[in-house]
């Protein structure tokens, strides 16, 4: 009797003082951020959410992060910079969570960067503006082709067929004012004359006399930096004027299916630059897209990509350094040269990303298809835009 | 130059008719019920998503206008029954109370829309090409948004002034316990008035979402141009509404071209702005109004 209640308490103590061991073994490791699952900006943000779920789903299938699985922690900031830097206040403080990822948008995440850098904690972001990246921000991270690089492949294209000349129309905004201004300096600095050159407010939906203003010194190349409406809006007062060039291309609204939705036939041959592209023979990619679609029954958009391969490059950091310890995360991020579903990361001293680069989309018959640089190229582009029918 | 500021005073008409198209509703329910109806733009979105919808399955967006505009019209009578005819008071007290309830149900609206449609952009390609005469395009969206929005307007006017019911309407607005008195119902003729304004929201979404793409949030902006419209022209005045429609079009138009866009952005407020200085009750409103 009093061997068994001997060997009982033995028991006891034995798994008393095992089970914070066993609890810590396998305690998740937590990523917080906040997304706009609600708001205007909510469809590219749910790819996000979309692409960094896979990756965590993925990784924790194959056994988590030094043995411990990884736990999402996300709230709703509904698109609003004030909610966002609460949201990410909870997170370091309440939550606290063990990594960091950013909400969507530059404007979100100049918001929460400061509040995240004070409290020393790494973010591996997926937005392009570049202002979080420029020194003042230790601790911050760029897992995306920043705003400056993305037009570029539009020069390069008109460079191959001898273009001269461009209007560019920019949305007043972070995003706009910097892609536009990147482009300009790269135009000029490619022997470029930019003819005509204004931005807009985001609150503009009649475009009729800008369309007249960029086709009047009858330039070789209409480019805009904008997103889904406004992009829209240009069009189809470039239509309606009959204002026409040899290229015509925009940033990120021509990426969303709505925009051929919305305009048909309007929409062929306008180009669009992007940092990913499902036919992209990335590493990892064909992998990526056939399990995307399994899971969503959707293919992956740039938002997509950009966040999978965020939680793949936090883990390969993390083997590398073997522990949660922010300071050696952050190094060894700046570190790392890794090969994922978007391209080749790889950051500066600054945290800027300097690996990823972009590709450029052509709107052929309904469909995107990929068609610069040329050794990516799933067809050729159609040059010169044949005019409006 | 000749040619492109004749483009341009066409354009700004044309915009102008768009602009009519979205106040028209609001000025009806205004002039009748000194009810502004803050989920004025968010009826104009719900009304533009679901002829995107009927697009969808088939219907051209000129089938889709008058069943939008019925069902909006049916929504108009819910709201007018359901909400605001609860609403007791008189004078700025009830203007205060209806306006804070119309505010209250434009994010109902707007949300039942986000549940419905989601938040992304939608837009209905329709009506992209343009007519050319003597070398100036105008384009076919702004030629049937503006035709429609004249119509409108039009029919309205004889509507009130020509039919029993638009007289008793008329009536109501000048006096509701004098045309209670000499026997109007007045209860009806609010749901009609509401009714028949919401309607023409509706028809303005059918027609809008050609033109501009909406989200389930655009509404807010909306109701924030035509209120500044309607102000703009005297609350409640037609010829006010359309005079001030056709000077704000003419305005945007020109400053984006002489001054930039983001000039044109503002200049409708800027308008406002000097018409609430020098002439406060609006362009034909009466003293006091706004």
């Amino acid at each position: 009797m009093l061997q068994a209640i001997i060997r009982r308490i033995c028991t006891i103590a034995i798994l008393g003082c095992l089970s914070p061991a066993l609890a810590q073994a396998e305690a998740p490791i937590k990523i917080g951020l906040a997304i706009s699952e609600t708001g205007p900006s909510s469809p590219p943000s749910l790819f996000e959410l979309r692409g960094y779920e896979l990756a965590i789903q993925e990784i924790n299938q194959a056994g988590g992060i030094l043995h411990r699985p990884l736990e999402l922690v996300k709230y709703d900031d509904q698109g609003n910079p004030s909610t966002a830097a609460q949201l990410y206040q909870k997170l370091l403080t309440s939550d606290r969570v063990d990594l960091m990822l950013s909400p969507y948008s530059a404007d979100l995440t100049a918001a929460v960067a400061p509040i995240v850098n004070r409290a020393g904690r790494v973010m591996l972001t997926v937005t392009s503006a570049s202002d979080s990246y420029d020194g003042r921000y230790s601790y911050i991270v760029q897992g995306i082709t920043p705003a400056a690089r993305i037009m570029l492949p539009l020069l390069d294209l008109a460079k191959s067929k001898g273009y001269k000349t461009l209007s560019i129309l920019s949305l007043n905004n972070r995003l706009g004012a910097e892609a536009s201004k990147a482009l300009t300096a790269e135009a000029e600095a490619a022997g470029m004359k930019v003819l005509f050159h204004e931005t807009y407010s985001p609150i503009t939906t009649d475009f009729s006399a800008l369309a007249l203003k960029a086709g009047e010194p009858k330039p070789d190349m209409i480019l805009g930096t904008t997103y889904l409406a406004d992009s829209q809006g240009i069009l189809r007062a470039l239509k309606a004027q009959n204002v026409t060039a040899k290229m015509i291309g925009f940033s990120i609204g021509p990426i969303e299916p709505e925009f051929y939705k919305g305009l048909g036939g309007v929409a062929e041959d306008i180009f669009v630059p992007t940092s990913y592209f499902p036919t992209l023979k990335t590493n990892g990619n064909e992998e990526f897209v056939k399990n995307f679609r399994a899971k969503y029954d959707l293919d992956p958009t740039y938002h997509a990509a950009v966040a999978y391969a965020a939680v793949k490059t936090y883990a390969a950091a993390i083997e590398r350094v073997g522990k949660i310890d922010q300071d050696a995360i952050n190094k060894a991020l700046h570190d790392i040269e890794l090969d994922t579903v978007v391209g080749h990361f790889k950051v500066n001293a600054n945290g800027a990303q300097i690996g990823y680069s972009a590709y450029l989309l052509q709107w052929q018959k309904g469909k995107q298809v990929l068609v610069w640089p040329a050794a990516e190229a799933d067809a050729d582009p159609i040059l010169p835009h044949p005019g409006w029918q | 130059m000749y040619q492109t500021l004749i483009s341009l005073l066409v354009l700004g008409l044309l915009w102008g008719g768009v602009f009519l198209l979205l106040a028209g509703g609001l000025n009806l329910i205004y002039g009748v019920m000194k009810v502004v109806n803050l989920a004025h733009g968010d009826f104009i979105v719900l009304a533009g998503l679901m002829a995107f919808s009927l697009y969808e399955i088939g219907f051209n967006p000129l089938v889709s206008l008058p069943i939008v505009a019925l069902a909006l019209f049916a929504l108009g009578g819910f709201t007018q029954f359901g909400l605001l005819e609860h609403i007791k008071g008189s004078g700025p007290t009830a203007e205060l109370r209806t306006l804070l309830a119309t505010f209250g149900f434009s994010y109902v609206v707007s949300n039942i829309s986000f549940l419905i449609w989601g938040s992304q952009f939608q837009s209905i390609p329709f009506l992209q090409g343009a007519v050319v005469i003597g070398g100036i395009a105008l384009p076919e969206a702004l030629l049937v948004c503006s035709f429609v929005a004249f119509a409108l307007s039009a029919a309205v006017h004889l509507w009130l002034t020509r039919t029993k019911h638009g007289k008793s309407v008329r009536a109501v607005a000048q006096s509701s316990l004098g045309a209670e008195t000499c026997g109007v119902d007045v209860r009806k003729v609010r749901f009609l008035a509401f009714s028949v304004g919401s309607a023409m929201a509706g028809a303005a979404g059918a027609l809008l979402i050609c033109l501009i793409p909406f989200q389930a949030t655009s509404g807010g902006e909306m109701t924030v141009q035509a209120f500044t419209l309607i102000a703009l022209g005297g609350l409640g005045s037609y010829v006010g509404a359309f005079l001030a429609a056709e000077l704000l079009g003419i305005a945007e138009v020109m400053t984006q071209y002489f001054l930039g866009a983001n000039g044109a952005a503002g200049i409708i407020y800027v308008v406002f702005v000097a018409v609430l200085i020098f002439r406060p009750s609006g362009l034909l409103g009466k003293a006091g109004r706004v």
